[in-house]
């Protein structure tokens, strides 16, 4: 019997998902206003070509310069604008020597959030790692044109063989954690290129039978502390290593009965949400290793990646079932799923969005972000000036207002049949008159204070640059 | 004495029901009605529900005359005849979902494009099967490949031995085959087929029954060894088109019309049926109305064996059932309407 249970809180919060695809398409789905909405596609970047995949993501959702970082099946590693699309710059991540990106694909990438030099403000640090083990540590300044400064990436090996599955970078981003197929879990410290630990795998079980070491995922619990994190394995294991106990992990239990695909933290430290290959996703509690509840979605394919928000009580998950399922955390509930047509191989939240249009404009930067500020407040001193204008006229009828300007207009172009409109005026009605007379002296006021007290109100451009061309069309009727 | 006096009352009454068969209906009664099913004795109860059924009938054959007649008459004055009526199905009343297939969609060709059976479906790779079994095997196993060999161009069948399945697709793989087929038995009976594209390919598996034969099937033929036509029908969702496709894949993409052989998969309800028919062109003389004629008939005559599959899960990448991602599996949640189909 499906069970059934009403949901109370359906809707979704206001989100911004990025979803990654198999085509190589950046899909953004946003839910929209205050209350709760459903969450539609709004754009999609990017053209269609399988050999460009997207294999992994990662962003950087600061407010004020957000950056998103992709790397494709074909070795390009590119960055972003998660706001507009817009390509900031790409490079290759196996150098230009162009080895085959056949055998050797990236399996982890991630964008650095802390500035590595605070006086070069457009540049941001890239973690790549291949699965042949080659980790690559490059910060990169974009305007391409400043490439003479780019300083030579700092290489490692994180493994001498197996494959590398992922890469992942910890809160204070000085740890780095890497794992895969025949490699054991390891923490690299990033700063000095150097191992600091790696994990032992568990002895054999009662029956003497070892299973190969195969990590495919990992998460660290919580920002502040990268000894503590949670890996999974094929062998449908979830295991938590605490890095200051012991080698082999500290916490082990089994998840359904196929490989582990995704696993994600809460903020609370404790909690964590696993996906596997066949469709399951579930929150535990990895102090106790219990399950606290699984999201049943009528998800059908494997899960890919799982993204808790920051803000809100939701996560997204997404995968080759080719949808983006929202869960609400503390319900279990799903709360939408969105049909992405692709299998989709990635998810990133920005969690600059509240899903109103002026936060959106906010979140918006570009390169030239001062400017962008000033003209937004521009706008917004049009917007007071028109109301002003409106206060002003709140006794005339808005109509006649019009009928006003078109008259005013008319007059700019056919200066020649001045008589005509003296009659039309007549014939209109008193108020109008009288408005129309007291802005000619106003504007004739200002004519004879001069520019001064114009060029007082500087920061005011547009509305200055308003009145100057009212002045010169009341000189041509002067 | 109480007793029986009731039980005459209960007597008086079902006689009232009796002779209200038909006033109940239409409700000019104030009394409470009394249902034929509330009648105790058998032998009146059969007797009543006999007249209200052969009621029923003589109000039908009414409501399809009149509904014939108007028909008619509509058609003697020139007028639109009233509009058939659609009976409801649950196929038409399937529920709404939104990953039907759209021609207007172009990240679906383009992702199309991109899939595993594009070589073979574009006629670069002819495809080449491999027929196995499971371990044990007997019977109707053997015979159901052979049919099977008969109906797939290009296909060998390999001893299963003891080999891994694993391994099995590495020599497969090896000697470019585009898919391998494994036939499931279960007590002497195939019951599960398992697809397997490669080298990259996903492995559908399928659950079979109603398998039939063609030693089975009355006036059957046997089959050429031309190609085959294939007829794919409704599968339209997204996933649809995808096993769609993986079935297209195990056939050579240019059928030889010469043979006349057509293999049809048939999806209704999630269930795909499987046919294979010869057929013909029979020109027939007619007379009609002092004008002959030749009035071309088609004929089918059904060959080689009919099975129903439905689908259990359909894997990504070739098979391995522990550590392989699943892009679709059922699982009983999924399961909230019975007008919910996937394929």
């Amino acid at each position: 019997m499906p069970r059934i249970i009403t949901n109370e809180t359906y809707g979704c919060p206001p989100i911004r998902a990025l979803t990654f695809d198999s085509l190589g398409l950046i899909k953004v789905t946003e839910a929209r206003g205050k209350e709760r909405g459903t969450p539609t596609v709004v754009n999609t970047w990017g053209e269609m070509n399988a050999n460009r995949s997207v294999i992994a993501a990662s962003m950087d959702d600061r407010l004020d310069n957000p950056l998103l970082a992709v790397a494709r099946k074909d070795g390009k590693i590119e960055v972003l604008n998660p706001c507009t699309g817009d390509l900031h710059f790409s490079y290759s991540a196996f150098g230009d020597d162009g080895c085959s990106p056949e055998d050797n694909e990236v399996s982890g990438l991630h964008l650095f959030r802390k500035q590595i030099d605070d006086q070069a403000e457009r540049s941001c640090t890239l973690l790549t790692c291949t699965k042949k083990g080659d980790v690559s540590l490059r910060s990169v300044k974009f305007p391409a044109d400043s490439t003479d400064e780019a300083a030579a990436p700092k290489t490692w090996k994180a493994c001498g063989t197996g494959e590398l599955l992922f890469g992942k970078v910890d809160g204070s981003e000085n740890f780095g954690l890497f794992g895969g197929k025949r490699v054991e879990a390891n923490i690299w410290d990033l700063e000095q290129c150097t191992k600091i630990w790696s994990a032992k795998s568990p002895p054999k079980d009662s029956l003497g039978i070892f299973t190969p070491t195969w990590f495919t995922c990992a998460a660290f619990l919580s920002n502040e502390d990268h000894r503590k994190f949670v890996t999974g394995t094929k062998s449908h294991q979830v295991r938590l290593y605490d890095a200051s106990a012991q080698r082999r992990p500290v916490l082990s239990f089994d998840f359904h009965e196929t490989a582990v695909t995704a696993i994600c933290e809460d903020p609370d430290g404790h909690t964590i949400y696993v996906g596997n290959a066949s469709a399951d996703l579930a929150a535990y509690d990895i102090r106790t290793g219990k399950l606290l509840g699984s999201f049943l979605g009528k998800c059908s394919g494997s899960i890919r990646s799982v993204v808790r928000h920051p803000r809100h009580q939701v996560i997204a998950s997404c995968g080759l079932d080719r949808y983006l399922r929202v869960y609400d955390v503390k319900t279990r509930q799903l709360i939408s799923a969105v049909f992405l047509k692709q299998h989709l191989t990635g998810l990133v939240f920005d969690s600059g969005f509240s899903g109103e249009e002026t936060a959106v404009a906010n979140t918006v930067v570009d390169d030239d972000a001062t400017e962008e500020n000033m003209t937004i407040m521009e706008q917004e001193d049009d917007e007071e000036d028109e109301e002003e204008q409106e206060d002003e006229a709140e006794k005339a009828p808005v109509k006649k207002k019009k009928s006003k300007k078109e008259k005013r207009s008319r007059k700019k172009v056919q200066e020649d049949d001045d008589d005509e409109e003296e009659k039309e005026d007549e014939t209109e009605e008193a108020p109008v008159k009288k408005k129309k007379s007291k802005k000619e002296k106003r504007s004739r006021e200002k004519v004879s204070e001069g520019e001064e007290t114009d060029e007082v109100r500087s920061s005011k451009k547009t509305r200055e640059h308003k009145k100057k061309t009212k002045k010169v069309k009341h000189n041509q009727e002067d | 004495m109480g007793y029986k006096r009731k039980k005459g009352d209960g007597d008086d009454e079902e006689m009232d029901g009796e002779d209200r068969g038909r006033p109940s209906f239409n409700g000019s009664e104030k009394r409470n009605v009394i249902l034929p099913s509330m009648i105790k004795n058998k032998d009146k109860r059969a007797k009543v529900y006999a007249k209200q059924k052969h009621e029923k009938k003589i109000e039908k054959q009414k409501k399809i005359k009149a509904r014939d007649a108007a028909e008619k008459r509509a058609l003697e004055l020139g007028e639109e005849p009233p509009q058939k009526m659609i009976p409801n199905t649950i196929e038409n009343t399937r529920e709404a979902d939104e990953t039907m297939c759209r021609p207007d969609d172009e990240e679906l060709f383009a992702d199309i494009d991109a899939d595993e059976f594009n070589p073979v479906l574009r006629q670069e790779i002819t495809p080449k099967v491999l027929i196995t079994t499971c371990r044990f095997n007997s019977t109707r196993g053997p015979a159901f490949i052979s049919e099977l060999l008969s109906v797939i161009p290009n296909s060998t069948y390999h001893k299963r031995g003891t080999y891994d399945l694993k391994k099995i697709v590495e020599y497969a793989k090896k000697k470019d085959f585009t898919s391998l087929i494994v036939v499931h038995t279960n007590r002497r009976e195939p019951d599960a087929l398992l697809i397997i594209g490669l080298p990259n390919g996903p492995t559908a598996h399928f659950k079979l029954s109603n398998l039939v034969l063609r030693k089975d099937i009355k006036n059957h033929g046997n089959p050429t060894s031309h190609e085959p036509e294939l007829i794919l029908k409704n599968f339209s969702t997204r996933l649809g088109n995808r096993v769609g496709r993986f079935f297209q894949s195990l056939f050579p993409q240019e059928p030889n019309f010469r043979g006349r052989r057509v293999v049809t998969f048939h999806n209704q309800r999630d269930f795909i049926f499987f046919r294979h028919h010869r057929y013909i062109f029979e020109a027939k003389e007619t007379k009609t109305k002092g004008k002959d004629g030749e009035k071309v008939k088609a004929r089918l005559q059904e060959c080689g064996p009919r099975f129903t599959l439905k689908l259990v899960t359909l894997q990504h990448g070739t098979f391995d059932p522990r550590g392989g991602e699943f892009e679709w599996v059922h699982k009983p949640e999924m399961d909230t309407s019975r007008r919910r189909f996937f394929l």
